[in-house]
């Protein structure tokens, strides 16, 4: 295999050795070299985790996100030599192509400045001064936030910058961390470590970033009992197997399997603002080539708008295809591509068997649309490489009915609908276990503040301490 | 220009072809010629898959060679009834997911004779070759305990026809009965003749695990071997290949050498077997398929057929299946060279990528036939 640049995946504290690496092919194609761990040398790295945690009590909380903001923000700044790493290293490990990795990046490292992580612990912990010290609060009560002690963290490999995200929340809320990053996603962690290290010592000893292949017990198991948090990421086999893995008493933050869909009002179906809406939708489904949970898994489109459904679904496929020179589709794996074809096959046979579907796919891309004249959907497998399955639907006012074969995995909704009908709809999906309801332009970036799966982010890791 | 043939005719011509045993290979153009009206039997009969050719432009009357008869992808057979023969005398039906959303697929076999005369010769051949028959020790389901599922009626036409005689042992869903298991196995060692033993990977880990669970002791008599299908797919701890391999060695004395991987699916009524009975244990790994079968790996894009010894996405071109589709499009990846196909197991270190993907989906390349 052509090899498209060597890429270390690990950053460690200060003092602590590296075993030998072996070579993996990232996603990209790029020479992944992972560290030949064992549960010996995971232990030895929660220990000197564990052991910059005092150092790292001891720093003002606003301290650590202006440090955190100050490396963050080096991924936004086009002359900074740890961005033309990044975007050099992301498209060989992610497999995303190059455009679209300048997308992503700039999507999540926005997230990563001083002033959107104020905000964010903010929102979440009141002020970030309790972190620092027992704050008054309502009646009479004082109380403080404690980080965890080692917080052990598996994220998927899906979307890039996922892990940085998580690294970045660990800190700021004063928690050595352990990330494994997805294979996927080892270019990011490992960058921000080094970021961090070059900036302040402190915070670079509290964060190691080591990527073994998922499901490997026997380090998992050191982790995830030296931690007192763990957080993962991942399918729901992925995150039961951690769940069971872990200690009872040691706090676990699931995020698993999520699907998110979309749907598209009839008073956004005339007129130019359809090719827009029709380009919103088609750019959610293009960002990380669909792989994110955040992505639109299914569209459902109104009947009675000057656009019919599946001329809609058409003007989607066209703009598939526009964005393509835009934001090409990145390499998909041979598990991807073969899914992709058994899709586009079953319609052609449903087509063929009288069923009112419709297919457009790219002639020499993925992208693929298939319209399906009905409002039921099979929940079951996910779609890959920017396929989307669209449908009619009465009204959205059926939408909750729609989705409720996804209550437990549904996550986000995109909207296109009028302004005044966005909250009726997005109270009726949330009814039915949206955790999350957004323009379609906005589905792809969460804030840096969003309550991921309905939860605050920075609430799951700390304790708070009445006194 | 053929014109379709008629099913009774055509399914006649293939059981006296297949009659004469999994060795010799069809020449070129005689797979060519009855791939073709095979091909134009299936339009003529099976109105879907008619639609479908039609819909890509293409016509039996326009076809020169089997390579461009279009293939249906494995998935179809869970939304269509994909039909071309009477009334069917067997459903098969593949398994859910491990999350059972998934809808299963149907295989309709409307001549039953025809799946046993594929399968008799290939498992003759690669599993007890040289006229062997000794008695059968299923860790399969029977017929009677799983009717819809394809790999029970495979090794219920074994034991009709090649086994001296069968024990069943393991319940509908595949879970062994491993104290059963050690008394047929012992009773047999105490006889010294060698036994045929017959499971599915889930199946023979099962057995393994509760054996060394409890202490069984079992020692199956020298000569005896083990033909093991695939379809871990999640239901299982994970157990590499090699690994179940040398536990097999370990637990049962069956070594290495004696120990058959077989490849099938529900969606077809042909199989592939690793020769290693015939040509040792170097052939591991590979799997060859009888002549009336023929794979070739595809570009995963653009479904082109790649150069031999490159990586694809299999395809399967099933003689057998005249009743339903010959043409297959799988999900499994592998390489097809002169001397067979070689799965591609699990790459190191990949792993399957996609938050909001379910893992079992991505790695069910192959849907258990059990």
């Amino acid at each position: 295999m052509r090899r498209e640049g060597r890429f270390d995946a690990w950053r460690l504290p200060g003092g602590v050795t590296c075993p030998a690496g072996v070579s993996v092919d990232g996603h990209g194609g790029a020479e992944v070299v992972r560290v030949r761990a064992t549960a010996a040398w995971v232990e030895t790295v929660c220990e000197a985790l564990m052991g910059a945690g005092e150092a790292l009590a001891d720093i003002p909380a606003r301290e650590i996100a202006r440090a955190l903001g100050r490396v963050g923000e080096r991924f936004l700044d086009e002359d900074d030599p740890l961005r033309r790493r990044a975007l050099e290293i992301l498209p060989g490990t992610s497999g995303l192509s190059p455009e679209m990795c300048r997308v992503v990046l700039d999507g999540m490292a926005r997230d990563w400045t001083e002033e959107r992580l104020n905000v964010l612990l903010a929102r979440e912990l009141g002020a970030a001064e309790a972190l620092d010290d027992f704050l008054e609060g309502a009646a009479d009560t004082r109380a403080r936030a404690v980080g965890p002690a080692l917080c052990a963290q598996v994220v998927s490999g899906s979307v890039p910058g996922v892990s940085a995200t998580a690294l970045a929340r660990s800190l700021l809320v004063k928690g050595p961390t352990l990330v494994k990053p997805g294979l996927g996603d080892v270019a990011l962690p490992v960058l921000f470590a080094e970021g961090l290290a070059e900036m302040d010592p402190r915070l670079g000893d509290a964060v190691a970033v080591v990527y073994w292949p998922g499901g490997s017990r026997e380090l998992e198991t050191v982790a995830l009992e030296a931690a007192d948090v763990v957080v993962a990421y991942g399918s729901d086999e992925t995150v039961r197997s951690l769940r069971d893995l872990s200690p009872p008493t040691t706090r676990f933050v699931g995020y698993h399997h999520r699907v998110s869909v979309g749907a598209v009002g009839r008073e956004t179906l005339s007129g130019e603002q359809t090719v827009r809406a029709a380009t919103e939708v088609a750019e959610a489904i293009a960002v990380f080539d669909q792989r994110g949970c955040v992505s639109p898994q299914w569209v459902w489109v109104e009947e009675g708008g000057a656009v019919a459904p599946d001329a809609f679904a058409e003007m989607v496929a066209v703009a598939l295809e526009a964005i393509e020179d835009r934001w090409p589709t990145g390499r998909l794996d041979m598990d991807e591509a073969a899914a992709v074809q058994q899709i586009r096959g079953s319609a052609e046979l449903l087509r063929a068997a009288g069923r009112n579907v419709r297919l457009w796919q790219g002639a020499t891309s993925p992208w693929t649309v298939v319209y399906e004249g009905g409002t039921a959907i099979e929940p079951g497998r996910m779609c890959v490489g920017r396929v989307v399955r669209m449908r009619r639907i009465e009204t959205l006012e059926a939408l909750p009915e729609a989705i409720a074969a996804l209550r437990g995995h549904l996550q986000t909704v995109a909207l296109a609908v009028r302004r005044d009908r966005f909250d009726r709809v997005a109270a009726a999906v949330a009814s039915a276990g949206a955790s999350r309801v957004a323009p379609f332009a906005e589905v792809a970036f969460p804030p840096a503040w969003w309550r991921q799966d309905g939860r605050g982010v920075l609430q799951e890791l700390v304790t708070w301490v009445d006194a | 220009m053929r014109g379709p043939g008629s099913f009774e005719a055509l399914a006649a011509e293939l059981e006296q072809l297949f009659a004469r045993g999994a060795d010799g290979p069809i020449p070129e153009d005689a797979f060519e010629d009855l791939a073709l009206r095979v091909f134009a039997h299936q339009v003529a009969a099976c109105p879907v898959y008619a639609a479908f050719c039609a819909a890509r432009g293409v016509a039996p009357e326009h076809v020169v060679s089997w390579r461009d008869v279009p293939a249906v992808p494995a998935s179809g057979f869970k939304h269509v009834e994909l039909l071309a023969g009477p009334e069917p005398e067997a459903v098969f039906a593949t398994s859910g997911t491990t999350r059972g959303a998934d809808r299963r697929g149907r295989h309709f076999v409307p001549r039953l004779a025809l799946y046993r005369a594929s399968l008799l010769p290939s498992f003759r051949r690669w599993v007890l070759p040289g006229g062997a028959t000794m008695p059968l020790l299923s860790l399969i389901p029977s017929p009677t305990a799983a009717p819809e599922s394809s790999l029970s009626y495979m090794i219920g036409a074994v034991s009709d026809e090649l086994a001296s005689r069968t024990l069943w042992l393991s319940d509908r869903d595949g879970l062994p009965d491993a104290e059963a298991f050690r008394d047929a196995a012992n009773g047999a060692a105490r006889g010294g003749d060698p036994v045929l033993v017959v499971g599915t990977a889930f199946g023979l880990v099962h057995l393994l695990e509760r054996l060394l669970e409890s202490g069984l002791q079992v020692r199956l008599p020298e000569g005896s071997r083990i033909m093991e299908t695939g379809g871990f797919k999640g239901r299982s701890r994970e157990l590499s290949r090699p690994a179940l391999r040398e536990a097999m060695t370990r637990l049962l004395g069956v070594p290495a050498s004696q120990v058959v991987g077989e490849y099938g699916m529900t969606e077809l009524l042909s199989q592939l077997y690793e020769p290693v009975l015939t040509e040792g244990v170097a052939a591991a790994g590979r799997y060859v398929p009888p002549p009336w079968l023929r794979v070739r790996a595809l570009d995963p894009g653009t479904l082109a057929e790649v150069p031999a010894g490159r990586e694809g996405l299999l395809c399967f071109h099933d003689l057998a299946n005249v009743g339903s589709t010959s043409v297959v499009l799988t999900e499994d990846v592998g390489t097809v060279g002169p001397d067979g196909v070689h799965l591609r197991g699990r790459v190191a270190g990949a792993e399957p990528r996609g938050c909001s993907l379910a893992v079992d989906d991505l790695l069910s390349a192959r849907e258990a036939t059990l």
